[in-house]
């Protein structure tokens, strides 16, 4: 069944949060090295999609299917999907004061490895890494010793979910509302370190209620997200469309009958 | 009234009039006397409400009366420190392991060689609190005192430790006097080792006159069948500091009672402890905090984590007295219950008197943060991993806190491995 | 700036009179025979009476309590007469008509019109003076929808097994030394029974008095709410100023079935002795519900009064899903002492609870909250969240926590906070600079600090408890 070319391929997808339909029915497929940007109003079920692929308690998966590389995505447990190349970067990471930057890291960088067969890295050469991927995502050195974001800005957890994106090297990366709470300089800081992580080998899945972070990381396919599935989907002009109308339009005719009965 | 109780206070007035023991018998008289108008505790005895003290009452520990073979005992070794020892062995104090030349300002004497015997006996026992048994019994049965002094203004830079050492089957009663002059300051460790079934009585009181300033740290890390009932008491007078830093492993019995008195204005303390539980383990930490006087500053992290069939305890008790104003006063306390068979019993007091104050309690009982465990599931790492992380972090966030690096580093290790050994089962 | 805060604070106990009634009063004294007699009088079934002697029997046993933070003298239970009503009581008064126009007027002065027409509507009262239950109104209508509403002493006589089976169910004889007196010798109260799937159809309340001198009262409530029932339920209590202190000890039993609710309401306003701590009521009353599957019990109080009150309305949360509350507003002045909270005790899967409990202190008084939580090994996934504060007004007064906390469970989930503050001076200068006199300022202050609770009471009560306060603080700066 498992076709080469797709790295991603949901089939009608329905999930659920506490017993409440949100994702009803949802298509998409991937191939290695697109980026596809997921729009849509709020509730339609954006972050739930990142929640339900990434394996998250409380989000039930009640049909469908998802493959990752041809593998089933549901047979896999949370740490086991980060370790087969699916990475969320969060819209608000969590903060784990008394765990260091480092060790969270490090830890997170050897499961990949041992699940790839590979040793673990040594300690002066992780140490090395993370230097420099600090340096790429503009983040203090110094960063690596704080608690897992504790105390970081808003800004600065983005570039901290960013580094983690370039030590992994996922095969795909879900970006759920990067842009949300940034001005625009730290906008363009993440969106760098997004292009610079794009190749053949990689694909991104852009979720943003706003354009104006694909000003700056260019989708291959838009698609929208509305009431839990997608209504529709197209090239980057789609985007700006959407910017210039708004989503009011997607509202279905008999909502609006409702409101005048 | 147990058996033990009744051979204890006759052992006691066995001491009195010896030879090597008289001069303490003001002391050890008045214990006694008191101790015989004390009931032994039981269920309704609010201090011991959650802690039973079978094992005292069953204890085949002893007090040994020969020389012990010191090739077997020695404190443990610190890495980057040499500490200036303080050494007891089966509760009598070791000449042979402790520290001979001191650094000036600093006096390290046994109470029976002092000449200004009365000097000592005044300060003894006035800062501990008479309102505990086991502080009594001390008093009652402990053979050997030794005072720490740092003179005034003199500033001692290596660490002091005061080691309470047991062999098999040793009953001790360790007791110790530390004043801090004016201006002075100081490191004091504290920590025990045993071996097998031991009961042990250790007491400290540390008076910090004005400006002193006391980096402290308690470390009651041995476990199986040791019974150990100890304290550390503190009086601060007027701008004195103090850091204390504890951390329980349970035993069969371990209890532990700090206090911290507050004698004069401008005085700040902060108590860390942290008690980390396993097997059948009990850990018990009373803290009582008496703000006497205007203007002093209290903060307490207290953090625990308990697994299997363990019992973990504390009482935070916070009086501010009635002339007490403008006392800042916190007290936090965070707890992990890691398994269902284990048990979690806290309370944290304010008693105040005084209406110009800001004080604030806080206690929880909680399981794992579930959404820092599915972050860092994400990010590959296993659960069971994850959660060793994360409960490494909630301790390892008030071993951060601890000023003297070198110790900090020293710990952390031990913590870690004391984790990984309860996430296996 | 305290001074003047304390003397808003200060007020007249508006309930302080003494109505003239001529009562029949037992000789001051407790043994077997006045219980027998006491039994008797009320025409008590045999079971019931051996139910007494029994627990009288278990009561000699234990010993008097020794709270600490507590302190009063000790009581002499010789000295108290246990049984008084009035004389016009005696016949039992089929109607309001035929009850003693004294009597309907000192339920009017305090408040309580118990002719039906002048009533709020929607309110249904039962009127307990010293031992004796005087009247209950709007029976009938009560009736049409199968709610029992009536004293207790009732209640026995027409409705036996449900009083057998529920009677001490929930509050053991021996749970402590005053339930145990109370069961021995308690003389009235109400019984409340809501049926299956009813929602009763308008609010209960009880109005305790006691009157006559030397008395003490024990009132005994029992409330069941069948499955899928829901009743709210409102307790008010006043007594005359006198310089003896009396006894006020009383038991209350709640039973919510299944998918059942009860709201338990108090305003306490029992008189609280003069300013040198002179006279007042020792309040000392055991309440407890039990909550089956997704039951819920909600207790909300108001203590204003009392000398000294012991109290710490619990609820038992043996059914899964079930929730209990507790809402408190403690008021101490003078030289009152209040030492009352609430146990939790979460037995269930998914239990949850919560508790907000607000203390002020002012003058001489001390206020302490004590309270117990705890989470057996059943209580998967149980929840509580406790919230304390105090509020101290001058500094001559104490507020005090005794919170306890205990889990067995390792996926409950505990959260208890505390923390005390001061009406500070910055606070009562802006509302002076924004032209509040200083009894407007606090009684705002005290208010907005109790807002979480007076909202979970009934309408009615609200007004009520808000009253209570501002009387308090009206007319008395100088």
């Amino acid at each position: 069944m498992s076709n080469e070319n797709v790295l991603l391929s949901i089939k009608d997808l329905h999930a659920s949060v506490e017993e409440k339909n949100i994702i009803k029915g949802l298509n998409l497929e991937i191939k290695p090295g697109e980026v596809h940007a997921i729009m849509g109003p709020n509730g339609a079920g954006k972050s739930t999609l990142g929640y339900v692929l990434s394996g998250r308690e409380g989000y039930e998966v009640d049909s469908g299917s998802v493959s990752l590389g041809g593998e089933d995505l549901f047979d896999m447990e949370t740490e086991e999907r980060a370790r087969a190349g699916l990475f969320l970067a969060f819209q608000y990471p969590v903060e784990i004061p008394g765990v260091s930057n480092l060790e969270f890291l490090k830890a997170s960088v050897d499961a990949t490895r041992e699940a790839n067969g590979e040793e673990a890295i040594t300690s002066a050469d992780f140490l090395k890494q993370a230097k420099e991927a600090c340096k790429k995502v503009n983040l203090p050195v110094s960063f690596l010793k704080r608690g897992v974001n504790e105390g970081f800005s808003g800004g600065e957890k983005k570039r901290n979910e960013l580094m983690q994106m370039l030590l992994l090297k996922p095969k795909l990366c879900i970006l759920d509302e990067t842009d949300s709470g940034l001005d625009i300089d730290a906008l363009q800081v993440v969106a760098e370190g997004v292009n610079s992580q794009r190749s053949d080998e990689r694909s991104f899945i852009v979720v943003t209620h706003y354009q104006r972070l694909l000003d700056y990381i260019k989708p291959d396919y838009v698609h929208v997200l509305s009431d839990g599935k997608i209504v529709k989907s197209g090239d980057a002009s789609l985007a700006l469309e959407l910017e210039a109308q708004g989503y009011s339009w997607l509202q279905t005719e008999p909502a609006e009958d409702e409101l005048e009965g | 009234m147990s058996e033990w109780f009744s051979n204890a206070l006759i052992r006691a007035q066995d001491l009195t009039g010896l030879v090597d023991q008289q001069w303490m018998d003001p002391v050890r008289t008045k214990a006694i006397t008191q101790l015989k108008n004390t009931a032994w505790p039981n269920r309704k005895t609010e201090a011991w409400r959650y802690t039973p003290l079978r094992s005292v009452e069953r204890t085949t520990a002893s007090v040994k009366s020969t020389e012990n073979d010191l090739s077997q005992l020695a404190p443990v070794v610190i890495p980057g420190i040499e500490p200036i020892e303080v050494v007891f062995i089966d509760g009598r104090y070791c000449a042979a392991l402790s520290s001979g030349e001191l650094p000036e300002g600093l006096s390290i004497v046994l109470g029976s060689k002092l000449e200004a015997r009365d000097e000592l006996l005044d300060k003894l026992s006035a800062i501990k609190p008479e309102r505990h048994l086991f502080g009594m019994l001390n008093d009652a049965l402990a053979q050997d005192v030794v005072w720490i002094k740092v003179g005034c203004g003199v500033s001692i830079d290596t660490p002091i430790r005061i080691s309470n050492l047991s062999s098999q089957s040793a009953e001790s009663h360790v007791k110790a006097f530390v004043s801090l002059e004016e201006g002075a300051q100081a490191t004091i460790l504290e920590m025990a080792d045993a071996e097998g079934q031991t009961l042990s009585t250790g007491f400290t009181e540390y008076d910090l006159a004005k400006n002193a300033r006391l980096e402290h740290y308690r470390f009651a890390l041995q476990t199986g069948d040791n019974v150990s009932v100890g304290g550390s008491h503190f009086k601060l007078e007027e701008g004195a500091q103090l850091n204390s830093n504890i951390i329980g492993f349970g035993s069969d019995l371990q209890r532990l009672d700090t206090d911290i008195i507050y004698a004069g204005e401008n005085a700040n303390a902060k108590l860390n402890a942290i008690y980390l539980l396993d097997g059948k383990e009990l850990f018990d930490l009373h803290a009582t905090v008496e703000h006497a006087v205007p203007n002093c500053v209290t903060e307490e992290n207290i953090r625990g984590i308990v697994a299997d069939r363990a019992r973990a305890v504390f009482n935070g008790r916070i009086h501010i007295h009635r002339d007490a104003q403008k006392t800042l006063a916190e007290l936090n306390n965070r707890n992990l219950l890691l398994s269902d068979k284990a048990e979690i019993n806290t309370k944290p007091e304010l008693e105040i008197y005084a209406d110009d104050v800001r004080c604030a309690h806080g206690a929880t009982v909680a399981e794992i943060d579930k959404k820092a465990l599915y972050y860092l599931q994400t990010r590959g790492i296993s659960r069971a991993k994850a959660q060793v992380m994360l409960n490494f972090g909630f301790i390892n966030e008030l071993i951060d806190q601890m000023p003297n690096e070198v110790i900090a580093e020293w710990v952390r290790p031990m913590i870690r491995s004391r984790f990984e050994q309860m996430e296996v089962k | 700036m305290t001074e003047q805060i304390d003397k808003a604070l200060a007020r007249e106990y508006e309930a302080g009179f003494v109505s003239e009634i001529e009562s029949d009063t037992f000789e001051p004294g407790l043994n077997e025979d006045v219980i027998r007699r006491l039994s008797q009088i009320k025409g008590e079934p045999e079971w019931m009476l051996d139910w007494r002697l029994k627990a009288f029997r278990v009561w000699q046993e234990m010993e008097e309590p020794d709270w600490a933070h507590v302190d009063y003298p000790k009581i002499d239970f010789q000295a108290i007469a246990y049984y008084s009503a009035p004389k016009s009581m005696q016949d039992k008064p089929k109607s309001l008509d035929e009850v003693d126009p004294e009597l309907l007027r000192t339920y009017e002065k305090l408040g309580i019109p118990l002719i039906e027409q002048q009533m709020l509507a929607g309110v249904a009262v039962d009127a307990v003076f010293d031992s004796v239950s005087v009247v209950t109104t709007f029976r009938d209508k009560l009736e049409e929808a199968g709610v029992i509403f009536c004293p207790i002493s009732e209640a026995l006589h027409k409705y036996p097994e449900l009083v057998k089976q529920y009677l001490g169910s929930v509050v053991p004889t021996k749970d402590n030394y005053y339930a145990a007196l109370n069961c021995a010798v308690f003389t009235d109260g109400s019984f409340v029974y809501i049926p299956k799937g009813t929602r009763c159809p308008m609010e209960l309340s009880t109005y305790f008095r006691i009157n006559e001198q030397n008395t003490g009262q024990f009132e005994r409530t029992l409330i069941i709410a069948d499955e899928g029932s829901y009743v709210s339920y409102l307790e008010g209590c006043t007594a005359p100023q006198r310089d003896e202190n009396q006894l006020h000890a009383a038991v209350v039993e709640l039973v919510a079935m299944d998918d059942a609710e009860i709201k338990y309401s108090t305003v306490q306003n029992w008189y609280p002795g003069d300013e040198e701590g002179k006279g007042g009521i020792y309040n000392f009353v055991t309440k407890r519900g039990i909550c089956h599957t997704n039951a819920k019990i909600s207790w909300t109080q108001v203590e204003t009064g009392s000398a000294v009150t012991w109290k710490y309305p619990s609820c038992v949360l043996k059914g899964d899903n079930s929730v209990g509350e507790f809402y408190s507003v403690a008021l101490t002045r003078g030289r009152q002492q209040a030492d009352t909270g609430t146990k939790m005790i979460h037995l269930g899967k998914n239990t949850r609870s919560t508790i907000i409990s607000k203390g002020i202190s002012a003058g001489k008084s001390n206020n302490s909250y004590r309270g117990l939580v705890r989470m057996n090994p059943g209580a998967k996934g149980a929840r509580n969240f406790t919230q304390c504060d105090s509020l101290l007004i001058g500094d001559q007064c104490g507020a005090h926590t005794f919170p306890y906390v205990e889990s067995r469970n390792p996926s409950a989930i505990i959260e208890h906070e505390a923390t005390t503050s001061k009406v500070s001076d910055e606070q009562m200068f802006l509302c002076q600079q924004r032209g509040l006199d200083p009894e407007k300022a606090v009684s705002m202050i005290v208010n907005g600090f109790c807002k979480e609770v007076f909202k979970e009471l009934p309408m009615e009560f609200a007004v009520e408890a808000g009253k209570l306060l501002e009387i308090s603080l009206e007319g008395s700066v100088g």
